[in-house]
């Protein structure tokens, strides 16, 4: 992980992939202005985006310092849980010297200083050697977004360095002031002090002449032991407004004259409704104002005068359709079965010789393991606030992705992108999900063939369930020899599914597209395990169905965590050994990984056997450039039945920002990946996807949720992400858990379909 | 018809079977209450009417007349956080938040009929859906709130 931090540090001119799913088509249209320095600290764009940020003068693009020494700060990453409205200001507040308390947070629009360096050429952005190619492209896109984990990793240095310079430039308007060298002042809590006469002014006193001071080269950031705000337990900024119900979410913009509508769409997937046969009878319910054919018929909207109208209404359109119907999850695991056998198109991972092992051996272990797609189901249904009057357009939607969203205003309506205003609210949950833009062309559309009024569309949760973009099925089939003395003589793992890269490409900007064979989140988390295998194969198979997929929390990891561990622990088996002391002896020469799960281990006190009717299962992932070590304690409470009653769960995530957030971050990381394990699965039958609402798409709720308890370790490298990284390793270790119960494998998902029931 | 929201009446001209939630965000504009399934499965939509917490996603809205709703708006009493939304601060419980109107509408119930909860009350009355996972924190919260209520009606006692 050291290494893969330095790495990723050079790894300079290469998209990534979420670069290409995230960039949209803002090729050809982005802002080109101002690239040149720092693009974070630019003094020429420090007026940038004036919209919400009150009086005051500006020290560059995301600092607005008023008279009456209010902190104004803007933060271009959607909050959708994980705290960046108070990671963001935490980094930029430690080098401004200003308290956390008097800062105030807004959202600016989608323009260059604000480009998520890190999402699109993989790396921060190196300020101190200048541009890269990629990074200048990121800057002039530039792909304002939030996604893979990336606000740390992308922001760590920057913001840091933003809050320095801008800190330089009241320091020295202090000094011109009282005509001392800046030696002799310093900066503390929004006040520039000088240090002979013990005067004081108040950074918004300065902040007038500071905005027209240029520092140049780059400030000396503060060492970690100097550090008041970062490493410390922070409140976060977004909670007061989120106990009171005063929170804005996507769902509760208010614009005025505002219609309401909703979507239903084509019952088949990459299917096409041809036409509405009872529109004038659907025209005719109560307060319904129009019904529109979205375009190449994926749809139909009802607009009315209260959401309740608008479903009800939706509900009841008919439609003269054709597509796929008869696709079923019996057909889609033939496919898988099939592919594995004959259309390998890729094989990323070939070390040694795996088939020369598997031709002499009489011991090879083999093991077939699948998962089911799954829905984001975010909280706050899917939905997108648009209006379109004369040549402007403006949206109100939690979106992970500000320029995305004026790209697909621009894209559904020809609003010429310097005319769409963006309102980002708060996210209700994000997951992957908020990255894609259907809803956004969907409710441009609709506002663009109701010009002047502002239309609320929403996705019931029914459509939002059956039509979305899942985390595709995976088969992975696993062979492996194993010698006596528990070396993994060779590993072989051949996977069928869906690429979600291609997938993703192909709906945001298809021109772009890269064959599935490239799709490297396929293999993410299974090609890259820490473990020493001598001969190592990984290979996949595209299977090309009608179904959209996408990135669903931890993406690749989140089905290659279950499946690598599991088999991980069959060897362990095979071999006679502990499954911890087994993984312990493949990760000697990884110092990090090797910490985090020796501390699991002593957290859960693993080597002390546990008291009858309760059991322990142990899993290790790095994903986001984090490592995660979970251990999941269980008791039998009947037959088949478990209470899970504690997870311990350690990160390394490098250098720590909000400790109190990354602890929350893998409380929440791991409840969904249980939902997932115990009840997640979206099926088809007859071409449609057969679960509509929570129902028949159970999630974990309080009382099956249980303690968790995170240890963060102290680890002074580069840091990593933190909203994805839990999610992937509490399956594997639940399911080593009930084989430690039951004697028993579980090879597939949900544990509900097998029988097994939480309390 | 005529609802009492908050101890303010509004009158409103909808369909009888209209479910409360819809008469309270989109008539009404009181956007604290949310949307999460429309059929009484997640929570999100919870206000308590006549003191106990009820899912209004499913509830006519002509029920409701005559009755005492109360929203998360209404919650803070001339402007002063409840003891469930200290607790809830105290502990850092919301991440994205969609679902803490109705966490804290339920938690608010579940304290009113019963002032000190035990882990196992709490797993039997809170069944609202956190996709975030807030469940352990808002437990903790819970409990919280619970001694914080306990002292300020000793003080008032
Ligand atoms: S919206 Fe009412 S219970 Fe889910
Ligand atoms: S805080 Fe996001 S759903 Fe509960």
């Amino acid at each position: 992980m050291a290494e893969k931090a330095n790495k990723n540090n050079k790894k300079k001119g290469k998209w990534t992939r979420r670069a290409f799913m995230l960039t949209g088509g803002v090729i050809g249209g982005g802002l080109l202005v101002g690239i040149g320095g720092n693009m974070y600290v630019n003094k020429k764009i420090k007026e940038y985006t004036g919209t919400g940020f009150g009086d005051g003068s500006s020290l560059n693009a995301w600092i607005r310092i008023a008279a009456d020494n209010t902190i104004t700060l803007a933060v271009p990453r959607s909050e959708m849980g994980q705290g960046v409205y108070t990671s963001v200001p935490m980094l930029i507040a430690e080098e401004l010297e200003v308290d956390m308390k008097s800062v105030k947070v807004i959202h600016p629009q989608a323009e260059s200083p604000y480009a998520n360096t890190q999402l699109v050429a993989g790396s921060p952005r190196d300020v101190h050697s200048g541009f890269n190619i990629m990074e200048k492209v990121a800057s002039f896109l530039p792909v304002v977004a939030t996604g893979g984990s990336t606000t740390i990793t992308d922001g760590f240095d920057n913001l840091r360095i933003v809050g320095a310079t801008a800190r330089e430039a009241l320091i020295q308007a202090a000094a011109d002031k009282w005509n001392v060298g800046t030696d002799d002042c310093y900066a503390e809590s929004a006040f520039v002090h000088n240090k002979k006469t013990k005067e004081k002014i108040s950074y918004g006193a300065l902040a007038e002449a500071a905005s027209a001071i240029e520092i140049k080269g780059i400030p000396t950031l503060k060492k970690q032991k100097d550090f008041k705000i970062l490493g410390k337990p922070v409140q976060r900024l977004d909670i007061p407004e989120k106990v009171t119900g005063a929170a804005q979410f996507g769902l509760d913009a208010r614009p005025d004259n505002m219609l309401f509508a909703a979507i239903k769409h084509a019952s088949y997937h990459d299917g096409k409704i041809n036409s509405i046969s009872n529109q004038t009878d659907i025209e005719k319910m109560a307060g319904v104002k129009k019904v529109i054919l979205l375009p190449e018929g994926i749809g139909a909207v009802v607009v009315a005068d209260n959401t309740w109208r608008a479903k009800n209404a939706a509900l009841a359109l008919d439609f003269e359709e054709e597509g796929n119907d008869t696709l079923s999850s019996e057909e889609i695991a033939k496919l898988q079965e099939e592919t594995i056998a004959n259309n390998i198109i890729a094989t990323p991972l070939d070390k040694g010789n795996v088939d020369e092992v598997f031709e002499n051996s009489d011991q090879v272990i083999e093991a077939k393991y699948n998962v089911p797609y799954l829905a984001h189901a975010c909280m706050e249904p899917i939905n997108c606030t648009v209006l379109v009057d004369n040549d402007k357009a403006e949206a109100w939607v939690g979106h992970q992705g500000t320029s995305l969203v004026v790209n697909a205003i621009n894209q559904a309506t020809g609003v010429k992108k310097a005319n769409i205003k963006t309102n980002i609210t708060y996210l209700g949950g994000g997951f992957g999900r908020r990255a894609e833009i259907d809803m956004v062309l969907n409710a441009a559309h609709v506002a663009n063939e109701m010009k002047g009024t502002p239309i609320q569309l929403v996705y019931t949760r029914e459509e939002a369930m059956r039509h979305e973009m899942y985390r595709p099925a995976v088969a992975s089939n696993f062979k492996a020899v194993v010698n006596k003395d528990g070396t993994i003589e060779a590993w072989e793992n051949k996977m069928a599914l869906q690429s979600v890269f291609y997938s993703s490409i192909m709906r945001i900007m298809p021109a772009m597209a890269e064959p599935p064979e490239k799709d490297p989140t396929s293999i993410e988390g299974a090609a890259n395990l820490p473990y020493d295998i001598k001969n190592n194969r990984v290979a996949f198979g595209q299977l090309d169905l009608p179904i959209q997929v996408g990135n669903w929390r931890s993406v690749g990891s989140s089905q290659n965590a279950f499946f690598t561990e599991s088999f991980i622990d069959e060897c362990a088996q095979a071999a006679d050994q502990d499954p911890y002391e087994f993984r312990k002896n493949k990760i000697q020469t990884k110092p990090r990984f090797l910490a985090v799960l020796n501390k699991v281990a002593e957290m859960s006190n693993w080597k002390t056997p546990l008291p009858e009717g309760k059991y322990r299962g142990i899993a290790l992932h790095e994903s986001f450039g984090s490592i995660v070590a979970q251990v999941a304690e269980i008791s039998t409470q009947g037959e088949n039945e478990f209470k899970i009653d504690n997870v311990y769960c350690v990160i390394d995530c490098g250098r720590i920002v909000n400790p109190d957030t990354i602890e929350a971050q893998m409380q929440s990381g791991i409840v969904f990946g249980l939902s997932a394990a115990l009840y997640g699965e979206i099926t088809f039958a007859n071409g449609e996807v057969e679960q509509y609402n929570f129902p028949q798409y159970d999630m974990v709720r309080m009382n099956v949720a249980p303690v968790v308890k995170v240890h963060i370790m102290e680890v002074d490298e580069y840091p990593g992400g933190v909203g994805e990284p839990g999610t992937p390793p509490i399956a594997p270790a639940l399911t080593n858990a009930i084989f430690a119960a039951t004697g028993k494998r579980v090879r597939s998902l949900p544990l509900m379909k097998h029988g097994y029931k939480f309390v | 018809m005529e609802l009492k929201i908050n101890g303010k009446t509004h009158s409103v001209e909808v369909e009888p079977g209209m479910p409360l939630l819809w008469v309270i965000r989109d008539e009404l504009n009181m956007t604290g209450t949310k949307y999460g399934c429309g059929v009484s499965a997640c929570g999100s939509c919870t206000v308590m009417i006549d003191g106990v917490a009820t899912r209004t996603c499913t509830f006519p809205a002509s029920a409701a007349e005559g009755k005492e709703i109360k929203t998360i708006e209404g919650i803070a009493a001339a402007g002063q956080l409840s003891a469930v939304q200290k607790a809830w601060i105290q502990h850092q419980v919301p991440q994205c938040g969609y679902c803490q109107s109705g966490m804290i509408m339920a938690a608010e119930s579940l304290l009113d009929q019963n002032p000190n909860p035990t882990d196992e009350d709490i797993n039997k009355s809170m069944t609202n859906i956190c996709r975030c996972g807030t469940y352990q924190r808002i437990r903790a919260a819970i409990h919280t709130a619970a001694k914080m209520r306990a002292e300020q009606s000793g003080l008032q006692g």
